[in-house]
């Protein structure tokens, strides 16, 4: 079994320390900067957000890997995602990140893997992060959370999708990210529960984005993973985005195929959330028909809770395609050994 | 403070002669205290979700003692600069002699929740401004409402309005809306009805909705300026002062010389396109000095001091600047020092005191 998103976090800036530079440990310090824990996309007393991601290999060990024996752990820390603009702060915190995550756990366990933490505000130091530690097999993709200021089909990622698919990376779109902007496309939203929901439609405006702005043509060994943003609304885009390229395709012409071929060929999502209708084992046979389980992959999402839907869906597939989501379409994706 | 008559200890009986207002100081109501005065309902749901819309230190650090004044920090667990009425005396009233301050709360406006929270939260900071008032006659408080929903920020004006300490209401500079619109007309009838100013202050949910986000707190900080020129504009385009002839504008910690070339602009504009927008009925440049008040922290301090007076003098705003310390933040402007030399004897008095004093009927009568 390959668990595809699992979190950790440092507890505080201070387990950073060692990575940062003089100039930062002074300016997180006197700015007063705590790290809240992403505590606008999960909220410490909210139902959804289970216990605090794990911040230590010890806590790794007894929390997710010795309950679940996972064969392969792939950690996704989303520490980097608070509201701060500054970008000479953001890389200097993705590179700390990224040395905290070599140090307190891939050394640790040969069955870690992590997302590679870049930059959210500027390509180039995005860029300049997967030329460090690219090389490094054990960073299997690039983290992008999906809050973002663009649309990830925009013409200023493609040198680092470039960069990443030349060194076998993926790119890991996740749950989440930027605070501040709205979160939908009308307005701000006033409830926790809107804002999670929100989601899912961020995720089907990259995917949108990445597909329209011809991102797989250019770059054809891209593959993007879809990390906790659901998958239940895959169908539907696909559908709906299938015809009006029918109608339209020569505004695009660099879209070559129907955009559910590039989708089927380049994207994977993981399992949790699922969002199924519970109870409904026909609906959700169909609905997983429609989306093809070659697509998914398990994540326990640790330690985030989202209720029962993923468990129930494993219960209705077939030992062939569950063991495929369960580690055999991961393996496959990230080219793992079997 | 040569001509300070007044003191602390005189409020009921002896008329004060008022010669130094500060019109922007910060009290905070610390989490924990709030939490302590909303409902059990709204008090879950703070603890299980937390606030909604990050606080503008998230996306900019201050990048020297949190941005506060370093001496700020009540001593002791859970103390936060502003939460301590002790000190802000000792700091504040007493060290500048100061006749009247005017609390203005940020404790609602960078916030976006439910209805039914911001309601119990503009209450509960109300309540609690009200307790520092009945401590200390020297405060004053900037009335905090529910303000994305104008029936229930009208509810709380009525509510507190029948007591003379509140001065006030108080807005941030960037909410849903442009604070011109319609939408919050219902909130300045209530206001201006009871011969409420409205400030307006910088805070809100920084959306950058022009340009995007930029990078670092000195833009940030320096933008503070900007937003409150499209605020200001806007109430001027829309007619909100047409509408509301009485109503009287307080832009809080937002500077003031740029407010010389911006009504230049639009009264230059609206002589070329003033068919475009019929709520303009007049010069702009006259409804703004009819209208609008200026606090001056954080004040322009040009190379050449003259040049500020000069400018002030152009536009014609020397009755509508109001002295501010902006306590306890970093850049806290102090009454002794922050007026430029330039304005002469008179027109820093009238800044220090007379301008405020005439705006909000100062001093206030004794309680019945």
């Amino acid at each position: 079994m390959i668990d595809c998103d699992v979190h950790c976090a440092p507890a505080t800036l201070e387990a950073l320390g060692p990575y940062l530079s003089d100039y930062w440990r002074e300016y997180t310090t006197t700015a007063g900067i705590r790290l809240l824990g992403m505590a606008s996309a999960y909220p410490p007393n909210a139902p959804t957000t289970g216990d605090p991601a794990p911040d230590s290999y010890d806590a790794l060990r007894e929390q997710v890997l010795e309950p679940f024996a996972p064969r392969l752990v792939i950690l996704n820390c989303l520490t980097l995602c608070e509201a701060h603009r500054n970008p000479h702060y953001q890389a200097a915190l993705a590179s700390a990140l990224n040395d905290w995550l070599i140090a307190e756990f891939l050394d640790r366990d040969e069955r870690l893997r992590a997302s590679l933490v870049v930059s959210t505000v500027d390509t180039d130091d995005a860029l300049s992060e997967v030329e460090r530690l690219g090389g490094d097999p054990r960073f299997v993709q690039v983290l992008m959370p999906i809050r973002a200021d663009t649309p990830f089909g925009n013409r200023r990622f493609h040198r680092l999708y470039a960069s990443a698919a030349e060194r076998g990376m993926a790119i890991g779109l996740h749950a989440w990210g930027r605070a501040g902007h709205s979160p939908t496309t009308t307005g701000y939203t006033l409830s926790y529960v809107e804002d999670y929901l929100a989601n899912q439609v961020i995720a089907q405006t990259h995917v949108l984005s990445l597909v329209s702005e011809g991102v797989f043509e250019t770059i054809p060994r891209l593959r993007v993973a879809l990390l906790e943003c659901g998958f239940a609304w895959l169908p539907s885009l696909l559908w709906r985005f299938d015809k009006d390229w029918k109608g339209v395709w020569r505004e695009v012409p660099w879209v070559k195929e129907r955009p559910s071929s590039y989708v089927r060929r380049h994207f994977r999502a993981t399992t949790a959330p699922a969002h199924l209708p519970p109870g409904n084992e026909g609906s959700t046979r169909e609905l997983l028909e429609m989306v093809g389980t070659e697509l998914l992959m398990h994540a326990s999402d640790f330690p985030h809770q989202h209720g029962p839907s993923a468990a129930a869906t494993y219960e209705l597939l077939s030992d062939e395609a569950r063991e495929a989501v369960l580690d055999a379409n991961a393996a496959e994706f990230y080219a793992f050994a079997r | 403070m040569s001509v300070t008559q007044a003191t602390s200890q005189t409020g009921a009986e002896t008329p004060r002669q008022v010669s130094l207002v500060d019109c922007d100081i910060h009290p905070t109501l610390t989490m924990p205290e709030l939490q302590k005065r909303v409902s059990e309902r709204w008090r879950r749901h703070l603890e299980r979700f937390g606030r909604r819309t990050p606080m503008i230190t998230e996306f900019y650090p201050r990048t020297a003692n949190a941005g506060f004044r370093l001496d700020s920090w009540p001593e002791g667990p859970g103390g936060f600069p502003g939460s301590d009425l002790g000190l802000l005396q000792t700091q504040l009233l007493d060290e500048f002699d100061i006749d009247y301050g005017i609390l203005n709360s940020l404790g609602l406006l960078n916030c976006h929740e439910v209805p039914e929270l911001a309601a119990e939260m503009a209450r509960a900071l109300n309540d609690w401004m009200v307790e520092w008032m009945d401590e200390e006659p020297r405060l004053l408080g900037a009335m905090v409402v529910p303000y994305e929903y104008p029936d229930l920020a009208v509810k709380e004006i009525e509510r507190c309005a029948g007591d003379p300490r509140w001065v006030q209401l108080i807005f941030p500079d960037s909410a849903e809306d442009p604070l011109g619109s319609r939408k919050y007309w219902p909130i300045y009838e209530a206001a201006t009805g009871h011969g409420l100013p409205v400030a307006v202050h910088t805070a809100g949910y920084w959306p950058h909705l022009d340009t995007g986000w930029p990078s670092y707190y000195l833009e940030e900080h320096v933008a503070n300026s900007m937003r409150m020129q499209s605020q200001l504009t806007n109430f001027i385009c829309e007619g909100t002062f047409r509408q509301f002839p009485d109503m009287r504008l307080v832009l809080t910690e937002a500077g003031v010389a740029w407010a010389v070339p911006l009504t230049w602009s639009l009264d230059s504009a609206w002589e070329q396109l003033r068919d475009d927008s019929p709520p303009i009925d007049r010069r702009p440049s006259e409804i703004v000095r009819e209208h609008v008040w200026f606090t001056t922290q954080p004040i322009e301090e040009p190379d050449t001091p003259e040049e500020f007076a000069q400018m002030i003098a152009h536009a014609g705003l020397e009755d509508r600047l109001l002295f501010a310390t902006d306590y306890p933040h970093w850049d806290f402007d102090s009454p002794a020092q922050a007026l430029p030399r330039s304005l002469g004897p008179e027109l820093r008095q009238k800044i220090l005191a007379g301008n405020a004093a005439e705006l909000y009927g100062l001093p206030l009568a004794p309680p019945e």
